[in-house]
């Protein structure tokens, strides 16, 4: 090996690669995985938002890290098995299992071992690919699955030609990324939403995130590649704003010749943080955080690269204390439940939606919904304190039903799960709450009352694709009504619109429309009287439900 | 039997046809080894008729379709996560094929199938 290499490695405590060399590997890769979440995220198929692979392997991920951060010095067989114990016991969503059996796999080939060597590599791969096709009968190809074989065949390769694990892991992630790229070919609904697999990224990422932390590359700001445009999330990156991240700057533009990528990040980096670069439509777009006296030093770079057709800067700070505004705004205030009453748990995904559910009698609220599902402990842990033992649960999104009905087995509280599958069901069960009646009669009275509303969800298409004879193109704005798509169009007003006469609202009393975080006060206001036009026979309510996501969830009953 | 109108007629589903997606979308979903009979019973006229679809039952009560799956999951998942995914694969396969929504999809674990470790 080359001696600057090795004494790099030694530096770097990887060398040899004992347990501890191990727990500095996988908190890379956790690292590396959570600084693309978003990315792996947005290879979501279907054109509602709920891509949450990215999320569901970062969890899983922490929760194998979780597991070995305490730990000493232990051999790489030992903390292989704590990593597997970990990545169980915090599985999340089906990559998450898959992922988790990786890990399983991985640790029985370490068993005893005390140092990973090249040969002890290649075959924890091969046992890893074979303990992950072990847990399923028709396993599908195209998928993480594909990348962990493609992987081991990668590492039996490389070990014909070198011993060194490093070196074998380099070769891994080369094909890793070959493989990812191919799976299009293989799983015809990839191609046809023109994306690659989100859990073969995702796992992806976690391999190369090693390799970078052995090459002594930064973890923490994303790779020096080139998404679709489509793919760019600027929108989330708002959430994790730092100090001397004050402004944002996106610019649009085209290169006078071709760009050379490393070059390019390098320089961005000496400017600002969450540096995103996209590509289409004959241009690029770059993404930048920067600090308050530097807002202009993207635009000077970018010009000198080539021709800029659009900037967008937006003041970061003014936008973050909105957002504080917004939420601090007004509290939740929750009933109180005597012992011997029923006391109910609401999943809510906004801020609004939970005030209403508060008003009418809910005792505990769990946020969640459609993006992020609470886990069964969320659910427990939000009325495991109410002073009663009657427990009605709301879960307001059929994903979160499961969810809630674990909640009942696991505990010793008398619980009744609603199976409400959306805000508005939930809302409409919430009517027929009797505090200090029989559980059983007043959830079967609760169930019933979710039968007798019509819910319709306004959303806009993350992807490009063909469902239920709809046709959607990304960006639209697509209404489902009773959790099918009924339409697809420009507007968020025809989409309203299409979806009432869909529902053939005119037949119906009352119409409640909750506007989300995202749509302005006066296009809400505008549609709203739109909709007060075409049905004047019906009483309209607006509510201000402060969901991500959903421009509009309307209730019809 | 699902039944939807048309200007031209009626068409019937069968509850056996949406078993049988259901079945197929179980047996792709990882962490699923095998379905199980839901009793002896059925296991007896499963051997014998080769049910295309055994371990899956369809109830259709006029306005609602309910699935149940009982399944085999393969030893060392975290069982709720992988019945989860039955669960939503199976909804998702059979509305996108029947056009019409699924009430409940019940996941039963009958059993846990611990391979030989090498």
């Amino acid at each position: 090996m080359n001696p600057d290499v090795q004494a790099r490695l030694e530096r770097l405590k990887l060398s040899p690669i004992d347990g501890q060399a191990l727990k500095k590997l996988i908190e890379a890769g956790l690292t590396w995985l959570r600084a693309n979440q978003q990315m792996v995220n947005a290879l979501n198929v279907f054109p509602v938002p709920d891509g949450d692979t990215g999320t569901n392997m970062v969890l899983t991920m922490q929760s194998a890290y979780n597991e070995i951060d305490h730990l000493g010095h232990r051999g790489i067989g030992q903390m292989a098995a704590a990593v597997s114990q970990g990545a169980l016991m915090g599985a999340r969503g089906n990559s998450g299992v898959i992922l988790s059996q990786l890990w399983r796999g991985f640790a029985r080939a370490l068993n005893n071992h005390e140092i990973l060597n090249g040969p002890a590599l290649v075959q924890a791969f091969a046992i890893a690919r074979d303990t992950a096709y072990k847990g399923v009968v028709r396993p599908v190809e195209g998928t993480i699955l594909t990348v962990a074989k493609d992987a081991a065949a990668a590492a039996a390769q490389a070990i014909q030609e070198t011993n060194n694990p490093c070196e074998i892991l380099a070769r891994v992630v080369i094909e890793a990324d070959a493989s990812v790229q191919r799976t299009p070919e293989l799983l015809p609904v990839l191609k046809q939403a023109g994306v690659v697999d989100a859990g073969g990224k995702g796992l992806y990422f976690i391999l190369e995130g090693m390799l970078r932390f052995v090459h002594g590359e930064p973890l923490d700001t994303p790779t020096a590649t080139v998404q679709p445009l489509s793919a760019m999330n600027l929108e989330n990156t708002i959430a994790s704003i730092e100090p001397g991240q004050d402004y944002e700057v996106v610019v649009d533009f085209v290169p006078r010749e071709t760009l050379d990528l490393q070059k390019f990040y390098g320089e961005l980096e000496k400017i600002g943080t969450s540096i995103q670069v996209g590509e289409g439509e004959g241009m690029y777009r770059m993404h930048i955080h920067v600090p308050n006296q530097k807002r202009y030093e993207p635009i000077d770079f970018v010009m000198s690269l080539g021709t800029i057709t659009k900037i967008a800067m937006e003041n970061l700070v003014a936008q973050m204390e909105g957002i504080d505004h917004k939420t601090s705004g007004a509290r939740v205030e929750l009933a109180n439940i005597e012992p011997g009453q029923i006391g109910v748990v609401a999943v809510s995904p906004g801020a609004g939606i939970s005030r209403v559910f508060a008003s009418l009698g809910v005792a505990a609220i769990v946020e969640g919904g459609q993006t992020m599902n609470p886990s069964t402990k969320d659910i427990l842990d939000a009325f495991e304190n109410l002073p009663t033992d009657k427990i009605i649960i709301l879960p307001n999104n059929k994903n979160i039903i499961l969810a809630a009905q674990q909640a009942k087995d696991v505990t010793v509280k008398k619980v009744r799960v609603v199976p409400s599958r959306s805000i508005p069901q939930g809302l409409a069960a919430m009517m027929h709450l009797n505090p200090d009646g029989e559980t059983e009669a007043v959830a079967d009275k609760m169930t019933k009352a979710i039968e007798g509303v019509i819910t319709i969800e306004v959303t806009t298409a993350t992807r490009t694709v063909e469902i239920d004879g709809v046709s959607v193109e990304q960006g639209q704005v697509i209404a489902l009504v009773n959790g099918k798509l009924a339409i697809s169009t420009a507007t968020s007003e025809e989409a309203c619109l299409g979806a009432l006469a869909h529902a053939h609202a005119d037949e119906y009393e009352l119409i409640t429309l909750f506007h989300g975080e995202d749509l302005p006060t006066n296009e809400t206001n505008r549609i709203v009287d739109v909709i007060r036009a075409a049905y004047p026979a019906q009483e309209i309510e607006l509510q201000d439900g402060g969901q991500p996501h959903y421009q509009f969830i309307i209730s019809v009953e | 039997m699902s039944k939807e109108t048309t200007t031209l007629g009626t068409i019937y589903i069968s509850p056996n046809a949406l078993a049988t997606i259901a079945y197929h979308a179980t047996l792709t979903s990882y962490g699923v080894v095998d379905l199980a009979p839901k009793n002896l019973a059925e296991g007896i006229t499963a051997t014998l008729t080769r049910e295309p679809a055994h371990g899956v039952a369809v109830h259709y009560n006029g306005e609602e379709i309910d699935i149940d799956v009982h399944i085999i999951i393969e030893y060392g998942m975290r069982i709720t996560s992988v019945a989860d995914s039955v669960a939503n694969a199976v909804r998702y396969q059979v509305e996108k094929a029947l056009g019409m929504p699924v009430h409940n999809v019940n996941v039963h674990v009958q059993g846990l199938h611990v391979s030989d470790s090498e």
